[in-house]
């Protein structure tokens, strides 16, 4: 039987090339989890997608900064925290903000903006941030395990 | 393995197969997009993208899409997308897109679709 408690973290350079070396890491982390198969390439795409924003709206494009993925997972749920030292990026506005977003007109308007929010709030089913003064930016993402015949 | 790769032949008279090999994220996306672009500003407004060697997407790839469809179709072509890989597929039906664009498993139906674009 899989081990359920899963503890581990990675720490990249804030720079886009990163991304499929989180990617990687989120995939061997998510089969040493009790996490659904069929859950594994949403998963890692939600947390790719929370990546790369911060990587791109937290630095700017700056690339002397970290990301660390953080990764806790048990018996009911994996959980994903995603701390940056870049600009507090107001993904709790835009979490809120984009929840109703009308994709279809977005999409027939020829717009790109928004997609990764809503992938992140589509596949994941809690998505939070916190931002503190002076302090690191923390955006959590929490997928929930049913158990199996539940 | 090839991280990030696109190949340009022509597919008939007028239109153009763009193959992709590797992830279409936030790191390649804009290479995909100058590539589009460049074509568009050549006057190759038929394009046929072949993503069957696409293993991964995110919301950045298939941005590049999104936007280059309408921008083709603001200039009398198309864009039909041939074999995406099942990844890529599950990307394209969570955002909605499989219903936006045209799809073809083959370069003859393919040519076919670029054929009849306005």
């Amino acid at each position: 039987m899989a081990p359920l408690h899963v503890s581990d973290r990675i720490e990249v350079e804030a720079k886009t090339q990163n991304l499929q070396k989180v990617r990687e890491f989120l995939h061997a982390a998510i089969k040493r989890s009790a996490l659904p198969t069929g859950d594994i390439n949403k998963v890692v795409l939600a947390v790719d997608e929370a990546v790369a924003n911060t990587i791109q709206h937290g630095y700017h494009g700056r690339e002397d900064g970290t990301v660390e993925v953080q990764i806790e997972a048990d018996a009911g749920k994996f959980t994903v925290r995603i701390i940056d030292s870049g600009d507090p990026y107001d993904s709790a506005k835009g979490v809120a903000g984009k929840a109703d977003l009308d994709l279809k007109n977005h999409i027939a308007a020829g717009s790109k903006r928004g997609l990764g929010l809503f992938i992140m709030r589509k596949v994941m089913d809690e998505v939070s941030y916190q931002s503190r003064d002076g302090s690191k930016n923390v955006l959590t993402l929490t997928k929930y395990i049913k158990a199996p015949g539940a | 393995m090839r991280e990030f790769e696109i190949n340009l032949e022509p597919l008939s008279a007028n239109a153009t197969l763009v193959r992709v090999v590797g992830w279409l994220d936030a790191h390649t996306f804009e290479f995909m997009e100058q590539t589009i672009n460049n074509l568009y500003g050549k006057g190759m407004v038929r394009l046929a993208i072949d993503l069957s060697e696409v293993e991964y997407i995110s919301s950045a790839g298939a941005g590049v899409f999104i936007g280059s469809l309408s921008g083709a179709h603001e200039r009398g072509g198309n864009i039909v997308l041939m074999n995406p890989t099942e990844p890529v597929k599950e990307v394209f039906d969570m955002l909605g897109l499989s219903q936006v664009f045209t799809f073809a498993d083959s370069k003859k139906a393919a040519a076919a679709a670029l054929a009849s674009a306005k």
